[in-house]
């Protein structure tokens, strides 16, 4: 009876999250939906004159027009580009008349294979110096290192990249400059993305595991004999892990948002430089894709988080407790996005 | 954060400007670089491309023979200004549709609150690329980009604001006078949201001018002649590897700012930040005229003090299982440091229980937990503690960590006060004990240990132990979880257990069973304890011996029947005369002693009692009362009068108790 208690309450409150995430998704449609009314220029002339290879007649914009159905209300065209949208169907770039859908399932494989690295960079880098912020109580190494974590998130990528690319590629020749080749090329893309997300995860992580160690069960721990390290992974950080898991996910987020930048510096052909290259061109139906696709990522990182702390920790399964649940953590996220690109 | 005397005010609002100081700079130097700048910025000469700095062009030429410094310059004002606008915009709809949203509330309070939430949940550079790109690329474009989302956290602030300010008697008022919606919002509910708002803006201003310069940088921002950071980088790339001066200044100047307000930020809202638990445990503020501490004593130099004769090792009664002798801890408070426990000496024999007593704050806790290392890493211990007697004695105080682990847990366990708190909320019941087992040295495999953990709670009076160990803390009652607690104290059978109020917070019934366990320890097992309680009929069911605190001083100590039959000290029979007895005829006023508890050992220059004291004398605020030995051996006062010494002039009998 309990373990089905637990499984209903757990059940309860994916579904509720997955209700809220879905409007929050569908809201994100509508905008992108809407940059169509915000477009400048008429798409239909755009692609007609991209299919003539001149700039085309009246006869053929129109006729472009009534294919695209363009004439129908905006309700309508909104219906039928998310239902399209759905299976994977974006329309035609009007740089390339060709299909925007393949292209974009293409290229973000780069972009996931990018973001995975990089969040492996941020979670180890991030988590290791947290930690050690932690648990020492004060000192130069310390300050040293909180310094050092806002700094690195305070460094633009694309300065971050110049340096990186003088030193390591230019100066020591460890590294190829740019390029998708070889481990070596993977490098200094995955710091310039992954060190800054690493910056704002260490300065969660010392703050939130600090404050855990702080807790009289830290105290009870000890009083059993239990280790340092014990205590710092058992009690520590499992206690921090809801505002860490949040920024995490935000972090995860915005390395996504990151990728437009280094994908473009690092010559890397992944969605990141497909959107910097739509945006060059106003290429409205593959901005839609990329921004369909990087933000519903974005929120979706985002969103995973916060589902993840909800059910790590057993009081916020209710059902035969009464207790409110911890305050979210909407505050520490709140303020790390100011810091955040 | 450091120590010595200060003026926290003064000193935070001198650091606040000096975080701002590159802002500040930012400013200046946007709105004087027509001004300032040497060259203009947009001027080219090719025939001076890429020369390094000289002092005709300080930070050299870039490719098409232009003045770095001067594109720098120019290049804050182009900066400064889309930042302004973006702020502009955005902090004036932001506040307006928050302020109106907050002062109406219902539906259309829920509706732009959703809406809010929906956009500061939004990649705010995503968004702003994709109306570049559907808007082509300039500064009004910019500002319009970067404009739709940061809106939202200001529209959050003002309606927060607002919607506190609503119900206030001060708007009702208002509204009575005939005062229109309009004028409310915007005359006495805006004003006030403007301010937190544009505090936000302070730290608000990296992510624009990191947005600006991230989209120039693209080409998407501003556009070529104009001088932008960002831009200045992109189109210097080229020529990177040759010209240095190219690549450093525009990132130097952008991280500056963006690292300052950053900094900014986090000081602010490091100034909301709610204290840590332990800061509120800690005791409060001196009083003027505090005596300074003694010399420091590093902990861990300090020898121990010599064992008082007459408690000579051999002998079983005189063995003691914790011998504390002149122990004292401080804490740091404002750059010095105050004592909350000052020269305190008892000791635990085999199989006996001392019952630590006083009122709150008394200093009863620390003086029991600090033998054992369990104090706020700031708190500082002295003196001597040493568990044991022969071969087997450990000094207790300022060993290394790893001997602490060897004692902690496996020789003395502990039991908390709330026992809510102390157990960690994430893990079951049986995880604790299994921990506390393995510690103790006697784990094996995971069913043999979750054996051993079964057996000690069932031995803590728990009837079914398996279900309990797989319940998380926060589904067990207070007993249950204090059971629990004793289960894990008893885990490395320990020489000594310290039970830190051990049944308070629990109900009456709860309460007599768990004595009951903790008697049936002593009596089974010849369990010495400490036991930390203000609840004297606590201490009369269990203990042995009494040391009464006060004010972090040992007052009265000596053995039980002692102690509540011939107390001497005023304080102990203030103590003994709040607890009601039976035999009293219904409507007795209990007597109760004036004044307040909690001050500190050093607070006062003679007896710490002697505000509350009725025997108090002019003698008493002048000279601090030592322990003495009283007429039987072993219960020792600390007062000038000796009311409960049969010859004291007071008169008073020894029966008075």
């Amino acid at each position: 009876m309990r373990s089905t208690g637990r499984l209903a309450t757990a059940g309860g409150y994916v579904t509720r999250w997955a209700v809220d995430t879905a409007g929050v998704l569908l809201a994100m449609s509508l905008g992108t939906f809407a940059l169509v009314l915000l477009a400048r220029g008429d798409p239909a002339a755009v692609l007609a004159a991209t299919r003539a290879g001149r700039p085309a007649t009246p006869e053929q914009i129109e006729a472009v027009r009534v294919e695209l159905g363009l004439g129908d209300p905006a309700p309508v065209r909104y219906l039928r580009w998310l239902a399209h949208a759905c299976t994977g169907d974006f329309g035609l770039s009007l740089r390339t008349n060709t299909p925007v859908g393949p292209e974009v399932a293409d290229r973000l494989g780069v972009t996931l294979a990018l973001v995975a690295g990089s969040t492996a960079v941020a979670l180890v880098v991030g988590v290791s110096v947290g930690v050690t912020g932690a648990v020492l109580q004060r000192g130069v190494l310390r300050g040293t290192l909180r310094t050092a974590a806002l700094l690195a998130t305070s460094v633009p990528a694309f300065w971050l990249s110049y340096l990186m690319v003088l030193i390591l590629a230019l100066r020591l020749r460890l590294v190829p400059t740019s390029g998708m080749a070889g481990l070596s090329t993977w490098v200094m893309p995955m710091a310039v993305l992954g060190l800054p997300a690493a910056g704002v995860l260490s300065r969660v992580v010392a703050v939130t595991l600090r404050e855990a160690l702080d807790r009289p069960y830290v105290r009870a721990a000890q009083a059993r004999g239990s280790g340092p390290l014990s205590i710092v992974l058992r009690d520590g950080l499992p206690n921090a892990a809801g505002p860490i898991l949040s920024v995490a996910g935000f972090g995860i987020g915005s390395l996504l948002v990151g990728a437009v930048v280094v994908e473009q510096i690092f010559g890397w052909p992944g969605l990141g430089a497909y959107f910097v290259h739509a945006a060059g061109a106003r290429d409205v139906p593959a901005l839609q894709a990329a921004t369909l696709v990087m933000g519903g990522g974005f929120i979706l990182a985002n969103r995973c988080a916060d589902v993840l702390q909800g059910l790590i920790d057993p009081r916020s399964r209710r059902g035969w407790d009464t207790r409110p649940r911890r305050a979210p953590s909407g505050g520490f996220t709140a303020r790390l996005r100011r810091g955040a690109t | 954060m450091t120590g010595g005397p200060r003026d926290p005010a003064g000193r935070v609002w001198v650091r606040a400007v000096l975080v701002a100081m590159p802002l500040i700079l930012f400013a200046i130097v946007g709105v004087l670089a027509p001004v300032l700048a040497p060259a203009d910025p947009t001027a080219n000469d090719l025939a001076a491309g890429l020369l390094p700095p000289s002092p005709e062009h300080v930070l050299g030429t870039d490719q098409l023979g232009r003045d770095q410094l001067s594109r720098l310059l120019y290049g804050a004002q182009i900066s400064l200004a889309v930042t302004s606008a973006v702020l502009a915009v955005s902090l004036t709809a932001g506040a307006a549709i928050g302020a109106v949203a907050g002062y109406l509330g219902g539906w259309a309070d829920r509706v732009v609150s959703r809406v809010i939430d929906v956009v500061v949940s939004l990649p705010g550079m995503l968004v702003a690329l994709a109306v570049i790109g559907v808007r082509g690329p300039g500064v009004e474009n910019l500002v319009l980009a970067l404009s739709l989302w940061s809106w939202a956290p200001y529209a959050r602030i003002a309606r927060a604001r607002v919607a506190g300010m609503r119900g206030s008697p001060h708007l009702d008022a208002l509204r009575l006078l005939g005062a229109g919606r309009g004028r409310v919002i915007g005359r006495h509910l805006l004003p006030p949201a403007l301010a937190p708002c544009l505090v936000y803006a302070s730290t608000d201003v990296g992510t624009i001018v990191l947005g600006v310069a991230t989209l120039s940088f693209l080409g998407l921002g501003v556009a070529p002649p104009h001088a932008e950071w960002g831009q200045m980088l992109i189109e210097g790339r080229p020529f990177l590897a040759s010209a240095w001066w190219l690549a450093y200044p525009p990132g130097i100047a952008i991280t500056a700012v963006v690292f300052a307000s950053n900094l900014l930020g986090e000081r602010l809202a490091a100034g909301e930040e709610r204290p840590s638990v332990l800061r509120m445990v800690r005791p409060g503020r001196a009083r003027s005229g505090q005596t300074p501490e003694p010399a420091r004593a590093a902990v861990t130099a300090e020898p121990p003090a010599p064992i008082p004769p007459g408690s000579a090792h051999g002998s079983p009664e005189h063995q003691t299982v914790l011998l504390v002798r002149d122990l004292s801890v401080s804490y740091p408070d404002r750059g010095e440091r105050r004592r909350v426990v000052a020269g305190m000496s008892y000791e635990v024999r085999p199989g006996q229980i001392l019952a630590l007593v006083g009122e709150t704050g008394s200093g009863k806790t620390t003086a029991a937990l600090a033998p054992f290392g369990l104090l706020d890493p700031d708190a500082r211990v002295t003196g001597s503690a040493v568990l044991g007697t022969g071969p087997g004695a450990r000094q207790l105080v300022g060993p290394a960590p790893g001997e602490r682990r060897q004692i902690n847990g496996r020789r003395v366990g502990v039991v908390f006060q709330d026992s809510a708190a102390v157990l960690n909320p994430l893990r079951t019941i049986g995880a604790h004990v299994d921990e506390a087992v393995r510690n103790a040295g006697r784990g094996g495999r995971r069913a043999a240990t979750r054996r051993v953990s079964e057996e000690l709670l069932r031995l803590a009076g728990l009837p079914d132990p398996a279900a309990v160990a797989r319940a998380s803390p926060h589904q067990l009652s207070g007993g249950m979880r204090q059971r629990a607690q004793i289960a894990m104290a008893l885990a490395g059978e320990p020489e000594l257990l310290v039970a830190d109020e051990p049944t308070s917070a629990l109900d009456v019934t709860v309460q007599a069973q768990l004595l009951a366990v903790l008697a049936r320890l002593r009596d089974e097992l010849a369990m010495s304890m400490v036991i930390v309680s203000h609840d004297l009929a606590v201490v009369a069911r269990l203990a042995d011996s009494v040391a009464v605190m006060y004010a972090g001083r040992i007052v009265e100590s000596g053995p039980l029947a002692a102690v509540i039959n011939n107390c001497d000290h005023p304080y102990t029979r203030g103590l003994l005369d709040a607890v009601p007895r039976p035999g009293t005829a219904p409507g007795t006023r209990f007597r109760t002693m004036p004044g307040q508890a909690g001050t500190g050992p050093d607070d006062a220059e003679g007896c710490g009692f002697a505000p509350r004291c009725p025997l108090a004398t002019a003698a008493c605020v002048h000279e601090p009362p030592a322990l003495e030995t009283l007429v039987r051996a072993a219960h020792r006062s600390a007062c000038l009068h000796h009311p409960g010494r049969p010859a004291a002039a007071g008169g008073r009998g020894a029966d008075s108790c």
